[in-house]
């Protein structure tokens, strides 16, 4: 018996619907669908691996500039991506920020970073 | 101000500071963005997803990081920005009126005009939706700034009208701020965004896309208590019995985005029916002289890196014509969309330099073939109409084709998608 999974690849605008093959170890057997190598590969990487980078917002306390954007410093795992979000939304950023800056290390035990994606000098500040 | 401005450009998105920049590095004086809102970046920092910059940084940036790599080069080559000023007349000479708070209503006449509006959101009423009028319609874009900007929740439980990318990106945005989004609700039988989108903002949340479905009907009397979706037949007309109900206080809009054009009109710029923005040359000349165009107002674009890179040659050009007080119109050979091409820009070419033009098809098809004129084709596995497709020519080969003053663009395809 064969279990098979399906995964839509992004790679390209056609969007393949590809099917990969396994046998019962869950060795890959085959590809089913997919256009091309590229393809095969972003399927693998996919099935074993979905990761995704998360952006959100943090509390600032600022009432002129109440939410700071930050992103995980890297993708992280899908299933990481709820975790994150409820462990960034207890933070409250501290001024100054600069786009870059670590806000939440190591969200969720995810080994990625929370970080600003801009500048925020403080209430009052220019920008 | 009444100092002389080199190049004046209108709306400080994405579009107005590239513009700004490369006027500036043409060797322009003075540049100066005029802007309405009360900063920078115009959608750029309400986007903090991202996806931005892939091909322009060839890195994978948000909205606000991409909108400080702009900022803090122009800022650096000196362009001045006067924010908070909304420019509500253009006439056909270049003449900008323009009015602030701060500073209150001023006239003045650039050596040359670069129209960065970008576009906006088709509201309910451009779709026009029956039902009641309650509170909790809104647009995808609006609803956007709302969460992400002000840190309000317009919601908890949402229908999205319209499978565009805003519309997708921010299914997931409230999804993940704890929001239930019950359906995105798309009239075609093809989603309206990018493929990356459909996969990770609603696969991966589990959110419905229902194709071929429209909202039929907006119930509720001061609040939105839910909508009607139906069924729609291949005329997009609503299929009788098809109809049911899906509760929610939330209806969002992703219908679409029209260019913004108003001041164009004002200024006589001839526009192009389809896709709502100005005729331009290869330069981005409209049909003013000194005027040029770059960014969403000349056509909706899928990615900012074209933004950017559109508005780079309309600033350019801009400087051009400032320094000389004219330039000749690139045009010569006109760009004609043919088979499945729904429009093509720029609309006139040189036929002498390198040129890239952007287009779209009209459906989506496997196995494409797009050809321009006998000069250049280009083939792709598929083709979607939510996807700009770009073809670069060389001067070269434009020169030896000789076009005979018409080039026209097919895409042949299988169909399907
Ligand atoms: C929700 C959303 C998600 C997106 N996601 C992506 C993505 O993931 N990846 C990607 O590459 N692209 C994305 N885009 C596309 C990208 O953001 C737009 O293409 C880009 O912002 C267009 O740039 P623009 O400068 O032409 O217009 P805008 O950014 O709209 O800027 C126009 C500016 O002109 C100003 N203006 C207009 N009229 C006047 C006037 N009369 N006087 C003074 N000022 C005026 C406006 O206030 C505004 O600031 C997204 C867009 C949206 C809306
Ligand atoms: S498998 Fe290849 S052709 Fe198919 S979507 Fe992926 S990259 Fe495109």
């Amino acid at each position: 018996m064969e279990a098979r999974e399906t995964v839509i690849c992004i790679g390209c605008p056609l969007g393949c619907r590809v099917t990969v093959l396994q046998d019962k170890k869950g060795n890959v057997t085959g590809f089913k669908g997919a256009d091309c190598k590229q393809g095969q590969k972003y399927v693998l990487d996919e099935l074993k691996n979905p990761v995704r980078t998360l952006t959100a917002t943090v509390r600032t306390g600022d009432e002129g500039y109440p939410l700071l954007p930050v992103r995980t410093s890297r993708p992280v795992l899908k299933v990481l991506m709820r975790p994150i979000m409820r462990e960034t939304a207890k933070v409250t950023a501290r001024p100054p920020v600069k786009a870059g800056d670590v806000i939440v290390k190591n969200v969720a035990k995810s080994r990625a970073d929370i970080i600003a994606t801009a500048d925020w000098p403080g209430p009052g500040g220019e920008g | 101000m009444a100092n002389k401005v080199d190049v004046a450009v209108i709306g400080a998105g994405p579009a107005g500071l590239a513009a700004a920049i490369a006027a500036r590095e043409q060797g322009a004086e003075k540049v100066l963005i005029i802007e309405r809102a009360e900063q920078l970046g115009g959608l750029l920092p309400q986007c903090i997803h991202n996806g931005f910059g892939l091909e322009y940084f060839e890195r994978d940036m948000t909205g606000p990081e991409y909108e400080k790599a702009f900022v803090e080069r122009a800022m650096g080559l000196g362009v001045e920005t006067q924010l908070e000023t909304m420019v509500i007349d253009l006439d056909g000479e270049r003449g900008i009126t323009a009015v602030s708070r701060k500073h209150g209503y001023m006239k003045f006449k650039p050596g040359a005009v670069v129209l960065a509006m970008g576009c906006r959101e088709r509201s309910r009423g451009a779709v026009g939706i029956p039902g009641t009028r309650p509170a909790g319609v809104l647009t995808a874009g609006t609803c956007q700034r709302f969460v992400n900007i002000e840190g309000y929740m317009p919601g908890s439980r949402y229908v999205v009208l319209g499978s565009g990318d805003i519309g997708m990106i921010m299914a997931r945005r409230l999804t993940l701020e704890g929001a239930k989004v019950e359906a995105v609700v798309e009239i075609m039988p093809w989603p309206g965004g990018l493929i990356r989108n459909e996969v990770q903002c609603l696969h991966d949340f589990g959110i419905p896309l229902l194709l071929e479905h429209t909202v039929s009907f907006v119930h509720g009397e001061k609040r939105v208590e839910g909508v009607s979706v139906c069924r729609v037949d291949a005329e997009r007309r609503p299929i009788g019995g098809s109809e049911r109900f899906i509760p929610c206080d939330c209806l969002l809009i992703s219908a679409g985005l029209i260019p913004e054009n108003e001041l164009s009109r004002r200024a006589g710029v001839e526009l192009d029916p389809v896709t709502g923005g100005p005729v331009v040359d290869e330069s981005r000349q409209t049909s003013v002289p000194g005027v040029f165009a770059g960014g969403n107002v000349v056509q909706v674009h899928d990615l900012v890196d074209w933004v950017s890179r559109e508005a780079e040659l309309a600033g350019r050009s801009a400087a051009a014509f400032a320094d000389k007080g004219r330039l000749k119109p690139a045009g010569g050979v006109k760009v004609v969309p043919g088979e499945s091409i729904r429009y093509v820009v720029p609309h006139t070419i040189s036929g002498r330099e390198d040129v890239s033009l952007h287009m779209r098809v009209t459906r989506p098809g496997l196995k494409a073939t797009v050809k321009v004129g006998g000069v250049a084709s280009k083939r792709f596995r598929s083709v979607r109409p939510s996807e700009m497709i770009v073809i670069d020519l060389k001067g070269d080969a434009l020169k030896e084709a000789g076009t005979g003053g018409e080039l026209t663009v097919d895409c042949r395809m299988k169909e399907g998608d």
